[in-house]
């Protein structure tokens, strides 16, 4: 009876992980085979496997511009936004100022912002500074739009670091910025490491600033190029999905190595 | 070696709180081994991180060797800490903790490893210097937050309660590894601490602190036998000493006072004579009172009842009740008395080591005393 | 106190480098205050203006007044506050029934949760695409099953017919997010004290009585959180909508984000003022939204996106 029960269970379950992923395993099987051959039968195994898609994809379709782009904006930002965040999280749990609650608070509650509230004047200034239509204007943004998300998980992870610690250091003689270099940030390097791999996979499929921010083909980054070619190619379902399992592809490389630190960062905080 | 003096050091967090050390004046000497005693929120660790650098100093100096340090950073101040929760790097293994200090103060990197060898050795850490902190005990742990401080060979060492993580056993045995530090460098230390048997038996010298206040400063045995006040007196010594309300009669000039029923007669150099009438404090350590008759000529008899016995082997503590007295009276006895709790008993005091403490709670005793300064 | 306490200067103890903080926090709140709160202020500044690339003037209220009479706006607010609504409550249910099957120890735990987690992680852009495929009218999985169990009247574009194209949307939202909510509850049910429910056993709870009276309430905390964040991210939805319908047909589909991105960069009014003004009073409807809410449910801090 028990035994019985527990089959049901795992059927269940079973049964909701096809349907979990079965999108993305019909969408692989969809990027290895041929428009014509998926128009035959829409559900067929790959056969043959047309592995040759990939760099056809990456070469005649400007896939390769767009996830040059990508890696180019999505790194620096989460560059930028890890150092700039760490600095500003390691002064907030440690050093007690007047307003230091107040700011605290007031970047983590930019979090809840609707994105409409920013994204009008910022194609403004953008457009003011010469930094429209630019990488560098949307990686920016990027550090901007993450920053307070990176402070919020660094701050409680600083927080704990017991203030001994920083004593030490200095009775060891390191200056406050040496401190943060060679004791805050290296002790705090699992907390890092999750807003790193975090802030990667969001800015990664960013597309609302993205599509506001840039329109020159030259500097799309991968969901616009995306939305560009179904744009184009309607039609093409087999290229299409080859273009997805490109976009993907760092995601689930990131997602195998760090499955447990990811889920971790993005479940972070939720739990009470 | 360095001589460490407070001027009248005071720290105010908070106006409206009062001053966490209120003119704390101490001289340490060369190669003294000071310790700061009191219980928690008395100001002895604000103390120390005043000396340390940690704390800015809100008024009065400090000076080291003759130099006035207030305004130094506690890098250039030449001194080391050993911090309560040792305060261990956790991303560095043993042997990089105890290079950190010095990689910062340009030592040659040949001398270095020297000293991280000499100082691994003598605290038996040489086959834990590639382990990171989490996988050492906690003695271990210890071990190397005192390498750590040892290693930079500083003028002065402060220790912040640095044994209040270990097990009993492991405390006893580290007391005595920092004693005999103590001896062989010949350093000056400071070490604040609440548990009052690593004071007195560390200490060169103890300094007991309340309130933010100096109570006084000596050698222990010495602060032990001549407490200047009721605070020195119930904190000092286990069982506290028995502190009663008591009022001076009119009988033998004044030198008479009346504990509940009973009136004892105190000697002429424990206390001057007073105006008949005016409230005191009498105390008696639990181990100058007996349950066998004395015949010393200071010796008082009074009667009282057994209220509760703890025997702890070696000794037997015996708390009473007297006539006409709120507050147990404890006598300290041999470990074989025998004794029944609600049994009648007399106890017979050595009234040549009783103290008398006026109003205020200082001592009336008019034998020459090391004072506070 | 002793004499001159008037002339000591109150200190928390903490040397106040105000150098050193402000050299750390200085580029963070530089970019805070160029790329997120100056540009939030001109929105609101923008709301009263009319914005056209060479020429602004001031209208004063004359947007909201437009606004208020404004019905593809309030069929937009409408959508997403239903869309806000549904979500939390599908999800965060579905979710929980999975993480309580999860936390009866079924063997491959590990797996399942990995595989659970996956849809969330994929950019809308990439789901929607998948999404516009299983929905397709002709060859979509959903309508060729359909059709095999002989049920053709019921298969249909289901993006493409008002009265299924939001349910649908939904439905897609929350596929995607299930599985993180499982994994947070899962993480919460893990971390509940043993004890706890074993004393329940010991008092005779059945599996139900131990969920009714022990297990919801100690994770309730969590499920409240999970529903905040959701009803959040849904309040501020675009891409999915972007990529798949545009808020068609017949605007069943628009929301507040896509209408705002419409009016100010599609439509050839050229004008940024009223967008922005549909923007300040979003802003305001989400702020309060969620106040209410985290009002509503005593919990004030560790909320996440």
């Amino acid at each position: 009876m028990a035994s019985l029960k527990r089959s049901i269970l795992l059927l269940i379950l079973c049964g909701y992980t096809a349907f979990a992923a079965g999108p993305f395993v019909w969408a692989a099987m969809l990027s290895l085979r041929t428009t014509t051959e998926i128009h035959l039968d829409h559900f067929a195994l790959p056969d043959p496997i047309h592995w040759e898609k990939f760099p056809d994809a990456w070469f005649n379709s400007n896939y390769a511009t767009y996830f040059l782009n990508s890696v180019q904006v999505v790194v620096a930002a989460v560059l930028i936004v890890t150092i700039v965040g760490a600095m500003a999280a390691h002064c907030l749990a440690r050093y007690r100022f007047r307003f230091n609650r107040l700011i605290y608070f007031v970047l983590f509650s930019t979090i809840i912002f609707p994105p409409q509230i920013t994204i009008i004047s910022l194609f403004q200034v953008l457009v003011n500074y010469g930094l429209y239509n630019s990488k560098l204007g949307l990686t920016l943004v990027y550090v901007a739009i993450q920053l307070p998300l990176t402070v919020y998980i660094l701050e409680s992870f600083f927080a704990r670091i017991p203030a001994d610690l920083f004593d030490a250091a200095r009775m060891d003689g390191y200056s406050d910025w040496e401190i943060f270099w060679r004791v805050a940030l290296p002790v705090a390097l699992p907390a890092v490491a999750t807003t790193v791999i975090l802030n990667f996979i969001l800015l990664w499929n960013e597309f609302l600033f993205a599509v506001v921010l840039i329109t020159e083909e030259a500097n799309r980054t991968l969901p616009l190029g995306i939305q560009r070619f179904i744009g184009d190619t309607q039609e093409d379902i087999g290229m299409i999905a080859t273009g997805l399992m490109i976009a993907i592809i760092p995601v689930v490389v990131i997602y195998a190595f760090f499955s447990e630190k990811l889920i971790q960062g993005m479940t972070a905080g939720a739990v009470k | 070696m360095a001589i460490v003096k407070l001027d009248n050091l005071t720290k105010v967090y908070d106006r409206s709180h009062g001053a966490a050390a209120d003119s704390v004046s101490l001289e340490i000497g060369h190669g003294e081994f000071m310790v700061l005693l009191g219980p928690s929120g008395c100001g002895k660790t604000t103390t120390l991180r005043m000396i340390a650098g940690l704390e800015s100093i809100t008024d009065g100096t400090l000076s080291i060797d003759g130099k006035v340090v207030n305004k130094v950073p506690a890098k250039d101040r030449d001194i080391a800490m050993v911090f309560q929760s040792y305060a261990l790097y956790p991303h560095m293994t043993v042997k990089n903790n105890l290079a950190f200090g010095l990689r910062r103060r340009s030592v040659p990197r040949a001398e270095i490893e020297e000293k991280v060898q000499r100082v691994a050795a003598t605290l038996e850490l040489d086959s834990l210097l590639g382990r990171r902190p989490h996988a050492l005990s906690g003695g271990q742990r210890q071990r190397v937050a005192l390498g750590r401080a040892i290693v930079r060979d500083p003028k002065v060492f402060l220790f912040d309660e640095p044994l209040s993580n270990l097990d009993a056993a492991l405390r006893v045995s580290t007391r005595v590894e920092i004693a005999a530090l103590h001896r062989r460098l010949g350093a000056t230390m400071i070490y604040v601490t609440h548990d009052q048997i690593e004071a007195m038996t560390m200490g060169t010298r103890i300094c007991i602190m309340n309130g933010g206040r100096v109570m006084q400063v000596g050698k222990p045995l010495h602060v032990y036998r001549r407490p200047v006040n009721t605070f020195v007196a119930g904190f000092l010594g286990n069982p506290p000493m028995n502190l009663i309300p008591a009022t001076v009669t009119d009988r033998d000039g004044g030198r008479s006072v009346r504990v509940g029923e009973a009136v004892l007669r105190v000697p002429e150099k424990r206390a001057p004579a007073s105006m008949p009438g005016s409230p005191v404090t009498f105390g008696i350590r639990a181990e100058h009172v007996a349950l066998t008759a004395q015949t010393g000529e200071d010796t008082a008899e009074i009667a009282g009842e057994v209220v509760q016995v703890e025997s702890l082997g070696a000794e037997t503590i015996v708390m009473t009740r007297l006539a006409g007295v709120e507050n147990n009276f404890v006598a300290r006895v041999a470990g074989d008395a025998d004794v029944t709790v609600g049994e009648r008993c007399r106890l017979f005091l050595d009234l040549s080591e009783t103290h008398l403490f006026d109003a205020q709670g200082q001592s009336m005793s008019t034998e020459p005393n090391e004072r506070t300064a | 106190m002793a004499e001159g306490a008037e002339t000591r200067v109150a200190d928390d103890g903490l040397r106040r480098p105000w150098g050193t903080i402000l050299a750390f926090l200085l580029p963070a709140l530089t970019l805070y205050v160029a790329l997120t709160a100056y540009p939030a202020v001109r929105t609101f500044w923008n709301s009263f203006h009319i914005v056209l690339p060479r020429r602004e003037e001031f209208v004063g209220l004359a947007n909201y007044v437009e606004l208020a009479g404004d019905d593809i706006f309030w069929r937009a607010v409408s959508n997403t506050l239903v869309w806000a609504c549904a979500s939390p409550v599908i999800e965060v249910s579905i979710a929980l029934l999975l993480a309580l099957a999860l936390y009866a120890k079924v063997p491959g735990a590990r797996f399942f949760r990995v595989a659970w987690f996956t849809p969330v992680l994929m950019s809308y852009i990439v789901v929607g695409i998948l999404w516009l495929w299983i929905y397709n009218y002709d060859w979509g999985p959903i309508n060729v099953a359909l059709r095999a169990l002989g049920l053709d009247h019921l298969a249909r574009p289901w993006l493409g017919d008002p009265d299924t194209a939001l349910p649908a949307l939904i439905f897609v939202a929350s596929w995607m997010w299930v599985g993180f909510n499982m994994v947070v509850l899962l993480a919460a049910l893990h971390s509940l004290p043993r004890e706890v429910i074993e004393a329940a056993e010991l008092d005779n709870c059945g599996w139900g009585g131990k969920l009714i009276f022990v297990i919801l309430p100690l994770v309730s905390a969590t499920l409240l959180n999970l529903v905040v964040l959701s009803f959040i991210g849904k309040m501020k939805i675009f891409d999915l909508v972007w990529i798949t319908t545009k808020g068609n047909p017949l605007w069943s589909t628009e929301t507040v984000s896509t209408y705002v991105y419409k009016r100010a960069f599609e439509w050839t009014t050229f004008d940024l003022g009223y967008p922005s003004t549909i923007a300040a009073v979003w802003f305001v409807i989400v702020l309060a939204a969620v106040l209410g809410l985290t009002r509503l449910f005593k919990l004030r801090e560790k909320l996440e996106y």
